[in-house]
Parts: structure tokens; C-alpha cells; sequence
């Protein structure tokens, strides 16, 4: 009797043809991309979406081609951060165009296509038991995006994650091993343990780990202007990486929390708009450390 | 999944795949040597974890009676994974972020798609086709035109800077 391998094909329902059809259509929307990276913690509340605007937005402005493609598809926020919220999408002759930052970078979130007041939803047979499909449905979702739109000639494609570590993992098995990531934490134990599991995670899979950001590493208080702890934990000592072990990848840096660039992120408003800060400074830093680690 | 007819030892060709009845659908084989027929029936989670996959469920030529008969019974499309999320259907109103709600702003005439700018639609994901359409038709609007074709389209590309 024939077993599962002998036969050529399954009988006519094409899955895995259409399944292979759908990874060639990402491939091909990607072919122009010079480098994936996958903004993630595992943490939420990190800030991955206002470090992954704003190290576009300092990656921007050294001349780079940068697009975001916000995958937190639940928790959407580079619209409004991006200003991008009800942005228009045009039908190109083959995929859609992105919306674009006023700085020019695109973008594509969730949080263009459906308001705030909404939630993500969708339709299923199996009402009441999605979390038995859900993933699988998101992630479909992903490929269409990645295989419908204009992603064009990119110097970065950046991925904003949405928290989990194992959601962490399932983006770098998605994306392939050509991805590599940047991982956020804060200054709290907590936080840094949970972003250790994800380097654990992540160190099973071929992709690159680049390094990790600590964010809200202190608070700039404009009174005083200096930086100020904002958590008991002390802040990530980048002279004495031993105080702070077990991450066992490099410091791309430290960003001091501003209430200022909270601000500016609700209301869309890029970073070239913020006056010289040390925030501004901290960014710009990460973005050269990230530039040079992808080289 | 494959389907072998055992006295044959012969794989089994899909015929047929009915429309969704409660999550279940009923897929018929038959063995192309001596014509024995089967039906694979599955339960809703079977059938949601299939359509998940963002794939086509059936021959090609059913697909077509099958996604109309799933957006009647208000399943999801089978020639379009995404045709039920929820902001994404045809029928959905757009929502404006100027205005705030979906559907407060009634549109006061109607404009016309040319053949082939429907075609450049159609080429986009479905959750997004409401948007763009309504976007589009906005655009040609404010610049007194009724019918959009694909300069319409170049010129809304660049007047976004896309």
C-alpha cells in the first residue's frame, strides 16, 4: 500500500501549494529589503513601538530607506505615532502603496484600518475556541501584508513585535533566519528577566541577535537636566555590563524616559521635531550601534 | 491530508468541497480507478484551522460558489481569507479618521471605476479595499472628477508621496 510520500500531490486541494504560493509572494516583496530586524522584548509596555519610530526616524535621517511594518496587529500603535491614522491606500499596478511619515518613512499598521475604538476580529467557524486558531490566522494576515504591499528598495524593513516571548520565536520562524533582532528592556528585574528568556528563546533559532536597548534608563527632568532614576532597579551601566548579567548579548544603549517625547509620540509628531536632547542624543546612539551591527 | 483508495492503492482526487453548514464542510473524494466515493466531513475546528492557513479550500472551480455561498451563510470567504475580518468586508463602511465613526459622512455622488482601475483593486488585500476605495473616490472628489481611472490612481500615489 502506498504511504503519505509515494503519492505526488493531495488529491487536489492544493494546501501546500498554495502555502508555498504565499511564501513565494513574501519573498518576492522582500527582494528589495537589505535587512530585516525585528524589534521585540517579550516584555510588554517596553516601549518597542516609540524606540522602533524613533531609531527609523535617526536611521531616516542619515539618508536611509526605512519602512515599519507594526505586527502588533492587537495592539496597534505606529499609526498614531507615525501619523498615519486614516491614512489613504492606493492600488498600485501590482500592490498597494504605504503610507509615508512626513520624514518619509512607510508605514503600515493596523492602526490605519481599524479605529481605536475597535478591536481586531475575525470571523471563524470555531466561534469561542480561537485560541486554537488565532496565531495561525494572525500570522496568515502577516503574509499578506508582507505580500500585498509595496515594500520596494529598503535599507531596513523594522518589525515592531508584539510582546510574548514565544510570540518572539514564532516571528523569527515567520520571518526566516535572515531577520535579526533587537531586543528592549527596562531598568527593572523583572522586565530584564523576561527579556532574558527571549534571548534564550531566541539563541535556539539561526537568527542574528544584535543586541538589546535599554529603555526608561532614568528620566530626563528638564528642571534639573539630568537624568534621574525612574526605577528601583539601577539603570544598565554600559562601563559595567557585569552589573546587570545573564543577558549575555551587547548593550546597544541606554534611553533616558522624557515626558516630552511621550507627548510627541500621541500626536505624531517625528523626532527631528524634538529639540536637542539627551533622549534625542540616546537615540541617535542606538541608531549608530544598530547601523554598525547590522555591517 | 491525502486520501488513498486501499483495494486500488490509488491516491483519491477531490471532486467537490459543499459550502460551509455550521463550521462543517463536506469534501468528497473519489478514487479515479474504480470510482468509489468518500466525504471528509469537519468539525468547525478543523475547518477554522484550514482557512487560518490564508489558503483556498476546494478545486478551483468550486471556489467561486463556495465563497458566495460562505458570505451568505456569513462564514468566512474561502477565495479570500480575510474577506470576514471584521473592517475588511466589502459591504463595511470606511472609516474616516477625520470624522471620527465609521459611516457618518454620507458621500453625495456616486464615482464611477474604470475596468482597470477596479482590476488594480481588486490586486489588494480585501481588508483594505473599503478603505481605498472610499479614500480614492474622496480624491477625485475634492479635485471635481467622477470617474476613476488609473491617472487618478498615479496621481493620488504621488500627491501622497508614495
Amino acid at each position: 500500500m502506498k504511504r503519505y510520500h509515494d503519492i505526488v500531490g493531495d488529491g487536489g486541494s492544493g494546501i501546500l501549494e498554495q502555502v508555498a504560493e504565499q511564501r513565494a509572494r513574501i519573498t518576492d516583496g522582500l527582494a528589495g529589503v537589505r535587512h530585516l530586524v525585528a524589534v521585540g522584548s517579550g516584555k510588554g509596555g517596553v516601549g518597542k513601538s516609540t524606540l522602533t519610530l524613533h531609531l527609523a526616524g535617526a536611521l531616516r535621517a542619515r539618508g536611509l530607506r526605512i519602512a515599519i511594518l507594526d505586527a502588533d496587529f492587537n495592539g496597534p500603535s505606529q499609526a498614531r505615532m507615525a501619523g498615519v491614522q486614516g491614512a489613504l491606500f492606493v492600488p498600485g499596478s501590482h500592490k498597494v502603496s504605504l503610507p509615508r511619515t512626513t520624514n518619509g518613512i512607510a508605514v503600515f499598521s493596523m492602526g490605519s484600518v481599524i479605529p481605536e475604538s475597535e478591536a481586531l476580529e475575525f470571523e471563524s467557524a470555531a466561534q469561542g475556541e480561537s485560541h486554537t486558531w488565532r496565531a495561525t490566522r494572525e500570522f496568515a494576515l502577516l503574509g499578506e501584508i508582507l505580500g500585498s504591499f509595496e515594500w520596494g528598495a529598503l535599507d531596513l524593513l523594522m518589525f515592531d513585535l508584539p510582546p510574548g516571548a514565544e510570540r518572539t520565536v514564532q516571528y523569527a520562524d515567520f520571518l526566516g533566519p535572515q531577520t535579526s533582532f533587537l531586543l528592549v528592556t527596562i531598568p527593572s528585574e523583572v522586565a530584564r528577566g523576561v527579556v532574558a528568556r527571549s534571548v534564550a528563546a531566541l539563541s535556539k533559532a539561526p537568527n542574528r541577535l544584535l543586541g538589546y536597548v535599554e529603555n526608561m534608563s532614568g528620566y530626563y527632568c528638564r528642571d534639573c537636566d539630568a537624568i534621574k532614576p525612574l526605577f528601583a532597579s539601577p539603570p544598565f551601566d554600559a562601563a559595567h555590563p557585569s552589573a546587570s548579567p545573564g543577558m549575555g548579548i551587547p548593550c546597544l544603549g541606554t534611553v533616558p524616559f522624557d515626558p516630552e517625547l511621550a507627548q510627541y509620540c500621541d500626536r505624531g509628531f517625528p523626532l527631528a521635531e524634538l529639540p536637542d536632547t539627551p533622549v534625542g542624543r540616546a537615540l541617535d546612539h542606538v541608531a549608530q550601534q544598530l547601523l554598525e551591527s547590522l555591517t | 491530508m491525502k486520501f488513498l483508495c486501499v483495494p486500488c492503492d490509488s491516491p483519491m482526487k477531490l471532486q467537490t468541497v459543499a459550502p460551509p453548514e455550521r463550521g462543517s464542510l463536506s469534501i468528497v473524494y473519489s478514487c479515479p480507478e474504480c470510482g468509489y466515493e468518500i466525504a471528509m466531513l469537519t468539525n468547525a475546528y478543523e475547518t477554522q484551522v484550514v482557512q487560518s492557513l490564508g489558503v483556498r479550500i476546494g478545486p478551483e472551480s468550486d471556489s467561486k460558489a463556495l465563497g458566495q455561498a460562505s458570505a451568505e451563510a456569513g462564514a468566512s470567504g474561502a477565495t479570500c481569507p480575510f474577506a470576514a475580518m471584521i473592517p475588511g468586508t466589502e459591504d463595511a463602511q470606511p472609516f474616516d479618521g477625520a470624522q471620527g465613526r465609521r459611516g457618518q459622512v454620507a458621500e453625495p455622488v456616486a464615482v464611477r471605476w474604470t475596468a482597470a482601475a477596479e482590476a488594480r483593486l481588486a490586486n489588494i488585500p480585501a481588508f483594505v479595499r473599503p478603505m481605498a476605495r472610499t479614500g480614492i473616490e474622496r480624491f477625485a472628489r475634492e479635485r471635481g472628477l467622477f470617474e476613476v481611472d488609473e491617472k487618478i490612481l498615479e496621481a493620488a500615489r504621488e500627491f501622497f508621496g508614495m
